[in-house]
């Protein structure tokens, strides 16, 4: 202020006419909102308090009073899904995050560097892996979710450097690379976890053990069928400050930054939405029908996104033959990257009911359908297993006036699976994972099952290539 | 409006209005500066209306995105510290109604439009960023920031200044 007045006199001889009229009024009424400032700055640190308290309450209790050893990670692949699998990490006690590799130093490695030391995990940047390995010598455990060409090498090398793995799905774009996954984790008996992580969802637990194993409630399940429906998203960009230098993409197998950004899409990098998106769900039909598939026609194409840009199918329709210890089923999947309405299901179709299932917590969380002709399920009500059957009403359509003929309106009961997950999809298979190197459980996926759905999955592929029906020979499934 | 000068109730009364809306702006902009991974992008994809197209094509630039971030993330922010302090009010009124105008446009509600995303009431024409947006045509008209803010000490110091001495230029210049 006495600047101001200062600077007023100074300037006073400039226009002798006119006296400056600084006096303190003006001043004052100058200032009277400055307050305002201040209470929100004021109010605003309260408020981030806030925050951050909840941030805290949110991190899991330390090892030490958690009474548990404390395991030491590394992240090997810090993109997209590699952001999925910190937030979840970051909410299981006893870890400590110690390393954070990504290739793209200017921006994904930064930003979960940032977010992981804001939890207070004093955790160091590298671009490649094997500096990692060489001086973050107290890890454990490394968690891998790098682009599917790399897998192979990154898990191997990990296990052989004496770390448990938690690798993410699929295993490995080639079949070869998957036997040297299972081949290292034997070798070295390390563990090593792939990510299906809907086999550690309590949902698809109560589903597999309870329904299926226990009740039985599907009868003979003769059919399968399920999809993933995405809509059209557009292709990965970067902004070009932060573009990583042609040198450095050129070192680790991409062509250029597009690639890089959408490697998914690139034969040679990813497998395509089939491997992406099917292989999840493809692992499901397997593990609920205790089987592998006999052969597997299919047909797929790019019918709709650019060839410059995408090289894998972006729709896929495929049908498996099982031969199950119940008889055959023939299970149908489709995959197809322009319509995203109706998501993502698994819907298992016996004899005596059916079961629609999937990771979503918001659409087909589980439901249950009893044929009008099987056994009364009230049992199963009693125990919990499943709720009670919607109440079914002769109703005028609310929409279009139509009223349903009472004839038609026998529809099978439907019952809702009641096991929900709170928590982020991956955690309870990270939570699998972390508690067996504790020693306190067992894997739910192992490298064995994880190969036995790539084989599965790979060939989808193969078959459209071939235009034929393609069977899986006597032992193709073992490593 | 030097000469129909509002008396001293009213132009109170608009000063708060100045501040509520500087407010409003500060914290839209500083919420999205500390989010770890706020985006234009997902609002920009839903956009409606005439200028829906580039919106849209707005969204799938990744350079054009990151710049319209920190103009928005940014921009907010200056705007609202500027309005609270009545600094430079009539250039800040201006900027936060082009920021509002741009809000409006993106999902504008107009009769025919249904939209998927909760809002927080129902419209006809007229929503929330529109009242905003008068509000900051008051202030703007009114010159808020000369009866209480920075502004009425810039004004004092350099106001009424002969424009011939401003136009020869000071000798330190």
């Amino acid at each position: 202020m006495a600047g101001q007045d200062e600077k007023g006199k100074e300037k006073a001889p400039a226009a002798p006419e006119q006296p400056r009229k600084l006096d303190r009024r003006e001043v004052l009424m100058g200032l009277s909102t400055v307050p305002a400032l201040g209470l929100f700055g004021y109010t605003w640190q309260k408020q981030r308090q806030y925050q951050q308290a909840k941030l805290q309450a949110a991190s899991p209790t330390p090892a030490a009073a958690a009474g548990l050893r404390e395991i030491n990670v590394a992240l090997l692949g810090a993109g997209a899904q590699g952001q999925v699998l910190t937030d979840a990490m970051l909410r299981i006690p006893g870890l400590r995050f110690r390393a954070v590799c990504d290739v793209w130093t200017e921006y994904n490695q930064k930003r979960v560097v940032n977010i992981l030391k804001r939890f207070k995990h004093e955790v160091n940047g590298y671009e490649d892996y094997r500096e990692m390995l060489d001086k973050e010598k107290e890890l454990d455990a490394v968690v891998v979710a790098t682009p599917d060409f790399w897998h192979a090498q990154h898990a191997t090398d990990c296990l052989k450097a004496g770390k448990h793995v938690y690798c993410e799905k699929e295993m490995s774009n080639t079949l070869e690379g998957a036997r040297s996954m299972v081949a290292a984790a034997r070798e070295t008996g390390k563990l090593l976890q792939i990510g299906h992580q809907r086999r550690s969802n309590p949902r698809y637990l109560h589903a597999y053990e309870k329904l299926l194993g226990e009740a039985k409630l599907l009868g003979r399940i003769v059919t399968v069928n399920g999809q993933w429906n995405r809509g059209v998203a557009p292709d990965l960009g970067a902004p070009d400050r932060y573009a990583v230098p042609e040198e450095r993409l050129e070192k680790y197998g991409f062509k250029n930054m597009h690639q890089f950004r959408n490697w998914r899409w690139y034969k040679g990098l990813g497998g395509g939405p089939i491997v992406d998106l099917g292989s999840h769900q493809i692992d499901i039909y397997s593990w609920f029908l205790g089987a592998n598939p006999s052969g597997v026609m299919a047909s797929g194409g790019l019918l709709y996104h650019d060839p410059k840009t995408h090289e894998w199918y972006d729709t896929v329709m495929a049908v498996y033959d099982y031969e199950t210890a119940q008889g055959p089923v023939k299970a149908y999947y489709q995959t197809q990257t322009t319509n995203g309405s109706q998501g993502y299901f698994e819907n298992f179709m016996g004899d005596q009911g059916t079961l629609v299932i999937s990771e979503s917590e918001l659409n087909y969380a589980g439901q249950l359908y009893r044929d009008p002709n099987a056994p009364a399920w009230d049992t199963w009500i009693q125990k919990g297993y499943i709720t009670a059957p919607k109440l079914q009403e002769v109703q005028a359509k609310e929409d279009t006036g139509a009223v349903a003929d009472v004839r038609e309106s026998v529809a099978p009961d439907e019952h809702k699976v009641p096991v929900a997950l709170r928590d982020p999809y991956h955690q309870p298979h990270l939570q699998n994972f972390f508690d067996t190197v504790r020693g306190k459980a067992k894997l739910n996926c192992p490298p064995e099952i994880a190969y036995e759905s790539a084989v599965a999955v790979l060939k989808v592929n193969e078959a459209i290539e071939a235009k034929s029906r393609l069977s899986f020979k006597a032992g193709e499934f073992e490593v | 409006m030097e000469d129909g000068k509002l008396s001293r109730l009213p132009m109170i009364a608009i000063t708060v209005l100045r501040i509520f809306v500087g407010w409003h702006f500060l914290y839209e902009g500083i919420a999205k500066l500390t989010s770890s991974s706020w985006s234009a992008a997902g609002y920009l994809k839903q956009a409606r209306g005439p200028f829906a197209e580039l919106f849209k094509w707005l969204a799938g630039q990744p350079n054009l995105l990151a710049n319209a971030d920190l103009i928005t993330m940014w921009g907010l922010t200056v705007v609202g510290v500027l309005l609270i302090l009545g600094l430079f009010t009539r250039l800040a009124s201006i900027g936060a109604m082009g920021f509002l105008l741009m809000f409006y446009f993106a999902t504008p509600p107009f009769v025919g439009y249904f939209y998927s995303i909760p809002s927080e009431g129902s419209y006809l024409l007229v929503n929330k960023n529109l009242v905003e947006l008068s509000a900051l045509v008051v202030i703007l008209v009114t010159g808020s920031g000369r009866f209480a803010g920075l502004d009425r000490i810039l004004h004092a110091l350099f106001a009424r200044r002969p424009r011939l001495i401003a136009a020869a230029g000071s000798p330190t210049r």
